[in-house]
């Protein structure tokens, strides 16, 4: 039998249980919007029975733990697809900025003059196509100044535009060397805030029963950070800790920072990863920092070398013809172009300062002939074996399809993944998100609760009263 | 599934986001007209447009050539015109200085005569742009010097161009030229206008003996000589009339093509690239619907919550 002040201690015991239960209502709520949180529910359990006359007797409730309601496979599985989606997204970047150094864009309502009621593409093969249509007018009337200047000004134009892709390539390059560097940076700093929450974590649950719910939240907040950043194996260690693992190479072991990243320039000039410790290079299979190195090194790389074979392959060929024609002056021998690839492709300044010295006659003497004019005309549509048996403008088309069949099959895989880990989010939003409404019901009913609890002990108060003043 | 507070306004924004996003697309679409701009909206559609562009860009530069070589071939045609009018006169004179006529009518025509060979030489001189017509391919300088004797008749003629001509490209691997050279003395490559040893022209050679024959009144030679190699020049224009229009007859069929080959590129480029203006315009109303929808629904959702209905 309880007696009244076991029932007192009852009625308090509710009250304690059910203003904890307010409590972690009211912990949810406040953090409807952190996207790191995962509700909490605190357990309800009976008090432990006495046994009474009439046999084992109830005491009550009480709370016995603050649960999470987080869902391991989940987690483990966001965090896989979120080194997928970092490493689609950083392609994606890369890929979208080397689309605007290349500065191809389609333009059907283009009425400029050199539009030809087609539009333009604002790209390397319409100044390649106004290059070729200028040596065309040039072998119409080769001893014109006029035209001379015309075919200068195109071929100027053309140089320009490939010494303007290649330089906004290679600023990308950069660019992006930057972004493995600051993202190893930051996936350094998130390796050591791990590997921190770990020991704060053993500490706190080693102190007390329960699990130190608020301090995991983060801690998987900050692997997943990293997972975006990097593809990681996270294992569970001891004491709650969990060891982190990047292209297996232990980096987080326990409460410790075994091993951390660094960038290095390989021998090919590149910026690559290896362990700062061992000094292995490391190579990874998802996360921004390998797409980013993916799409620098690879796609980037291969537009850059192909508009820079192609201005090579001009350079060769607009000067292996030139030379051997004649000036109006009568000179010969000259080059066109000067320069070697599209970094340094310029128009030869001698001819810039006096087209007369283009040398667009075949046969010496006779300023009036086109022999050559009409050869580098019709250079617009030789086949090279350098371009894969195709024209000059050929070549430039299929290395900007490649590039941009190989961006539009990123942007569809990102597309997909993006669903996926919509789904995912959604899916651990359904066991994990704080729903306002069913913590404002849990706020009514544990409010009652409490009420009725403190009800219970104005009654046993009233009884205790009654009991004092039996004597009276 | 479980809701939460986030779920709704979550899947809310993605949505309104996607939305949005086809929207700015269509939009795009329907103001440029273009389906496709960027290498990675459609990366062979854009490949091909390319190609098609360049193509007719290549086109509207043949038509320019084109354009250019009747314009010297028109120019060559008045020319030659002029040139057998002068011959049409010198054989006519040719005729006239029979055995009939006094020295001195004879010494008349020979003076007519330099004065056509001096006409003669201005014509053959004749230049467009700053280049000489008639001067193959050393077109900069006159390709006929005239020399005079001491009584102001003509000594010679002397033929300063070469025989070479430009060939120009006016259809894809198709090269002709509309230049004609004043004279071929080596019996191959093109026919000379006014000296030619195939037809055996040489125009003021001969104008040069009738003029000394006449100045000289000598009726004799006129008749013996300078007839048959006046009507050999005559020929040869006649020869040069001819190939012209033939030569303008071409050019006129390969411009047509030209222009229809653009015309068909323009086709084939809107089918590639333009966006079908009645379905863009009619999904940009629905999406635009689905957003009005998506707005207000998500509205009126958003606020209502438990919190309205609890004191």
């Amino acid at each position: 039998m309880l007696g009244l002040f076991g029932l007192l201690d009852l009625g308090s015991r509710s009250l304690t249980t059910h203003r904890q239960a307010v409590e972690v209502a009211g912990h949810n709520l406040s953090n409807v919007n952190n996207p790191a949180y995962a509700r909490q529910r605190l357990s309800l359990a009976t008090s432990l029975p006495i046994l009474g006359d009439l046999g084992p007797e109830g005491t009550g409730v009480q709370g016995v733990a603050i649960v999470q309601l987080r869902s391991a496979a989940l987690d483990f599985q966001l965090q896989r697809e979120r080194s997928v989606l970092g490493s689609l997204q950083a392609q994606q970047d890369a890929l979208r900025s080397a689309q605007s150094a290349l500065g191809q864009l389609l333009d059907r309502i283009d009425t400029g003059a050199a539009a030809e009621g087609v539009g333009t593409s604002h790209s390397l093969a319409d100044d390649l196509a106004s290059l070729f249509d200028s040596f065309q007018s040039l072998s119409t009337s080769p001893a014109s100044l006029v035209e001379r200047q015309n075919v200068l000004m195109k071929a100027s134009a053309l140089a320009a535009q490939f010494q303007g892709v290649d330089q906004r390539l290679d600023h990308l390059r950069a660019a992006l060397d930057s972004v493995v560097k600051d993202d190893t940076t930051q996936a350094n700093s998130l390796l050591a805030q791990i590997a921190q929450l770990n020991a704060e974590i053993a500490r706190a649950e080693i102190a007390g029963p329960g699990a130190a719910n608020d301090l995991r939240d983060v801690r998987q907040s900050r692997i997943e950070d990293l997972a975006k950043l990097v593809k990681i194996d996270v294992v569970n260690g001891e004491l709650g800790a969990v060891d982190v693992s990047i292209s297996g190479t232990l980096m987080v072991a326990g409460l410790e920072v075994v091993e951390s990243m660094e960038t290095y320039v390989s021998a090919t000039g590149q910026t690559l990863l290896r362990a700062a410790g061992t000094g292995a290079a490391m190579t990874l299979t998802g996360g921004r920092i390998q797409g980013t190195i993916e799409a620098r090194d690879g796609v980037v790389a291969e537009l850059r070398a192909d508009v820079n074979s192609l201005a090579s392959l001009l350079i060769t060929e607009v000067n292996g013809l030139h030379q051997t024609g004649y000036s109006l002056t009568g000179s010969t021998g000259a080059d066109f172009f000067v320069g070697s690839t599209a970094a340094d492709i310029q128009v030869n300044s001698a001819l810039r300062d006096n087209p007369a010295l283009l040398q667009a006659a075949s046969v010496s003497g006779a300023e009036g002939d086109n022999g050559v004019a009409l050869a580098l005309a019709q250079l617009a549509r030789k086949s090279h074996a350098a371009l894969g048996q195709r024209t000059f403008i050929q070549g430039y088309t299929d290395a900007t399809f490649r590039f941009g069949h190989f961006l539009a099959s990123v942007n569809t895989q990102l597309t997909d993944q993006e669903a996926v880990e919509k789904m995912l989010v959604r899916q651990r939003e359904a066991v994990s998100g704080v729903s306002l409404d069913e913590e404002m019901t849990d706020l009514t009913r544990f409010q009652a609760a409490f009420q009725a609890s403190a009800r219970l002990v104005t009654v046993v108060d009233d009884l205790l009263n009654t009991v004092v003043n039996l004597k009276q | 599934m479980r809701v939460t507070a986030n779920t709704f306004p979550a899947d809310l924004i993605r949505h309104l986001g996607s939305l949005a996003g086809q929207q700015t697309r269509l939009h795009t679409q329907a103001s440029t007209g273009q389906r496709i701009a960027l290498p990675e909206d459609d990366p062979g559609g854009v490949g091909r447009a390319v190609a098609l562009q360049s193509e007719a860009g290549a086109m509207a530069q043949y038509q320019r050539n084109i354009e250019h070589q009747q314009q010297t071939a028109q120019a060559t045609f008045s020319l030659v015109q002029a040139l057998k009018k002068i011959s049409d006169r010198a054989g006519e004179i040719a005729t006239l200085a029979d055995g009939l006529k006094s020295p001195e009518q004879l010494r008349a025509y020979g003076a007519e005569i330099t004065q056509l060979i001096r006409q003669t030489v201005q014509i053959a001189n004749t230049s467009r742009d700053g280049q000489f017509l008639l001067a193959g391919t050393r077109s900069s300088q006159a390709p006929f010097a005239l020399t005079e004797d001491a009584d102001g008749s003509v000594a010679a003629v002397v033929y300063n161009g070469n025989a070479s001509t430009n060939e120009v490209e006016i259809a894809e691997g198709v090269t002709l030229t509309s230049q004609v050279v004043g004279g071929n003395t080596t019996g191959t490559g093109p026919r000379g206008l006014l000296i030619d040893a195939r037809a055996g022209a040489d125009f003021f050679n001969h104008l040069i003996s009738l003029q000394d024959h006449l100045l000289a009144g000598e009726a004799a030679g006129v008749a013996a000589t300078d007839r048959p190699q006046l009507s050999r020049d005559e020929e040869n224009f006649v020869f040069q009339i001819a190939l012209n229009g033939a030569l303008q007859e071409r050019l006129q069929v390969a411009e047509s093509q030209a222009r229809q080959r653009k015309a068909d590129l323009q086709q084939n480029l809107s089918r590639e690239v333009d966006a079908d203006l009645a379905q863009t315009l009619v999904r940009l109303s629905q999406t635009q619907t689905a957003y009005q929808a998506a707005l207000q629904t998500g509205g009126s959702i958003l606020s209502l919550s438990l919190l309205d209905y609890l004191r």
